[in-house]
């Protein structure tokens, strides 16, 4: 167990919809190690989407346990899972979901002042603006920038905290081909710089051939788990 | 500086839907403005209704004996009333101390009599604040070398059929029940305009009215102070200094009457205000509403990154703050116009009541004068941000009740 980042064992999950009881995880067990580029594969409805809830403190499981850097997310406050998200979790969402009344530095900026990160955070978010060579827009606001940008700005407001793991929806999903593939070749090289843990659920191929771990899932179970070490730094090139 | 993030995305969200921003602080600024010349109005009334009492006769304070206000008895006396006089003037925060000995008095000329209220005054405290008698009608007010004269009312003289140089009879009940009288020559007739206040208007000089009475004593001091606003401290210092032979009254309690319209002037404005505000409130709520609920998204998000409930309710309460604050600062700008005339021109309260305003023997300014001061500011800004935070308490409320998973874009996938 020593070093897992996370560890889901006979997670369920399940969802009320109106009468109707709807099992989205039936008995996962998983584990995420450092430093992984985990890909979570399956067709819409497998429960790629409740899986990183679960991961990220954002849900809670109907059953089984989920242990987040070693700690039972169940016994954990609300309080105590959105500090949990703040210090040592990143987000991406596939909509970016950028603050739009703030400049690119001042939502990287913002997740650093939530941190309690005093003088130094305006330098320090344009150093991870800089990094990701987005200095030219620091000053930009989300509608003055491209959906490519705004992503590569979102993966710089998630890694700002340099949390041990980052959580990303979809990331590629609104992007074209070539920005998809900047996007990844940036979190690769945050991986590789930073030993940072990535986890995604994606429909994307080609995130599916960056990623280093392929989880696949189907009707709420896991149905295959590849690990295809040195598949993710071809790609890359 | 730490929260600085905060406040740049409380401040710009304003700008977000300039039709929305502006709709709130329209409301805003209406309801303050409203809200601020109704109370700028009823503050100047107050004025007027404290200072027409005041200067009626009936001044701001009054030392009676003990137990007069209980007994309305007129046989009561302030026994020690120099001593009490000397006190009351030494004491700080007073203006005006009058002492006054009064009798129910009947008053006749050759075959004519009429009742009234006889005042033994000290004429140099008199002119200093009693209004009525700055309407003399014919002759002159009482000096302090006179004796053996009388000031009297228009509706008195009309009844006794007297005029100047005039002797009249009077006669009163002394201390030990015996009839007393005394001849009295008329060298003034007060003409107040209004009937009533004429037919209890018999001054004459605190000696003479000592004389006829047989006692050395007064029945009360009346005093005028300064600063109304000020009345309430004098009456506590009073207090402390003065023997428990003397028990000293405000003006809400010489006239209950004038008191209870007071109360029920402040009472109807604070409604008035009250329903304002309500108006106000649900309609920004409603437009704080539809901004949170096209938010909610963003705000879900801000939590998903770590930001705290109460972190998002301070992010809103700013929000509020800001909007109240300059809505506030408009309905400010837009009260300032209308409280400058009603300050600088006034109601014109003789026009609107058809004559003399007169009422419980108090002769009212002919004119009402809205009270325009810097206490506008401070009660616009509490104003309009009372108002605002109330109108955002139940759309945050709302927004922190979803289901973070639920609104997040985090597909199901």
């Amino acid at each position: 167990m020593s070093g897992v980042l996370a560890s889901l064992r006979g997670v369920c999950k399940d969802f009320v919809v109106g009468k109707v009881t709807v099992q989205a995880l039936r008995g996962i067990d998983l584990e995420v190690q450092p430093g992984e580029f985990t890909a979570i594969v399956g067709p819409s409805g497998s429960g790629k989407t409740t899986l990183l809830n679960l991961i990220g403190a954002l849900d809670t499981a109907t059953a089984g346990q989920v242990l987040l850097f070693g700690q039972d997310l169940a016994r954990l406050s609300r309080g105590a899972r959105a500090e949990l998200r703040l210090r040592r979790l990143g987000f991406v969402f596939q909509a970016y979901n950028l603050v739009p009344v703030l400049t690119a530095r001042e939502n990287v900026e913002f997740v650093l002042e939530l941190q309690g990160v005093g003088r130094q955070r305006r330098q320090r978010a344009l150093e991870i603006l800089r990094e990701l060579s987005l200095a030219e827009v620091a000053d930009r606001r989300p509608r003055e920038m491209s959906g490519g940008q705004q992503q590569r700005v979102a993966v710089a407001r998630a890694v700002a905290s340099q949390p041990q793991l980052v959580l990303a929806d979809e990331p590629t999903a609104n992007l074209d081909s070539t920005n998809a593939r900047a996007l990844l070749r940036l979190m690769r090289s945050l991986r590789d710089a930073h030993g940072m843990t990535f986890v995604f659920s994606t429909h994307d191929p080609l995130v599916v051939e960056h990623a280093t771990r392929v989880v696949t899932l189907r009707d709420g179970l896991v149905v295959g788990d590849e690990t295809r070490e040195g598949a993710a730094s071809g790609a890359a090139r | 500086m730490s929260g600085s993030i905060v406040v740049r995305m409380a401040w710009r969200t304003l700008g977000r839907s300039v039709r929305r921003t502006t709709l709130s602080l329209l409301g805003l600024a209406t309801g303050c403005a409203v809200a601020l010349l109704a109370s700028a109005v009823v503050r100047g009334g107050m004025d007027l209704r404290v200072r027409a009492i005041a200067q009626s006769g009936f001044g701001h304070l009054r030392v009676a004996p003990a137990g007069w206000q209980a007994s309305q008895d007129r046989r009561l006396l302030l026994a020690r009333w120099r001593q009490t006089l000397a006190r009351v003037r030494a004491c700080g925060g007073v203006e005006v101390a009058a002492p006054h000995l009064r009798t129910s008095a009947l008053l006749a000329f050759g075959t004519k009599a009429a009742g009234t209220e006889l005042a033994g005054v000290d004429p140099e405290a008199e002119v200093g604040y009693n209004r009525l008698i700055r309407r003399m009608g014919a002759g002159r007010y009482l000096q302090p070398e006179d004796r053996g004269v009388a000031v009297i009312g228009r509706a008195i003289a009309r009844r006794l059929e007297v005029d100047l140089d005039d002797p009249v009879l009077v006669t009163v009940v002394d201390a030990t029940g015996q009839i007393r009288h005394g001849l009295l020559r008329v060298v003034g007739i007060v003409d107040t305009g209004t009937p009533e206040l004429d037919a209890s208007i018999c001054h004459v000089m605190l000696e003479d009215a000592r004389e006829l009475l047989g006692v050395e004593a007064a029945s009360e001091i009346t005093i005028v102070v300064p600063k109304a606003a000020e009345l309430d401290r004098v009456a506590r210092r009073l207090r402390a200094r003065l023997a428990e032979d003397c028990e000293v009254l405000t003006w809400r309690e010489i006239v209950p009457e004038q008191g209870d319209d007071a109360r029920s002037d402040r009472g109807f404005t604070n409604l008035l205000i009250g329903i304002v505000t309500v108006v106000v409130i649900l309609g920004v709520t409603s437009a704080q509403l539809t901004a949170m609920l096209e938010r909610r998204r963003e705000l879900a998000v801000l939590l998903a990154l770590g930001m705290r409930g109460w972190q998002v309710v301070r992010l809103v309460v700013l929000e509020a703050a800001i909007l109240g604050m300059v809505g506030a600062a408009a309905g400010l700008l837009v009260a300032a116009g209308p409280a400058y005339y009603l300050a600088t021109r006034g109601i014109d309260l003789a026009a609107l009541m058809g004559g003399e305003v007169a009422v419980s023997g108090v002769v009212f300014d002919a004119i009402l004068y809205a009270d325009m001061g810097w206490w506008m500011v401070p009660r616009g800004l509490l104003l309009g941000l009372v108002a605002a935070l109330a109108a955002s308490g139940y759309p945050v409320f709302y927004v922190l009740r979803t289901n973070l998973v639920a609104v997040l874009s985090l597909r199901e996938g």
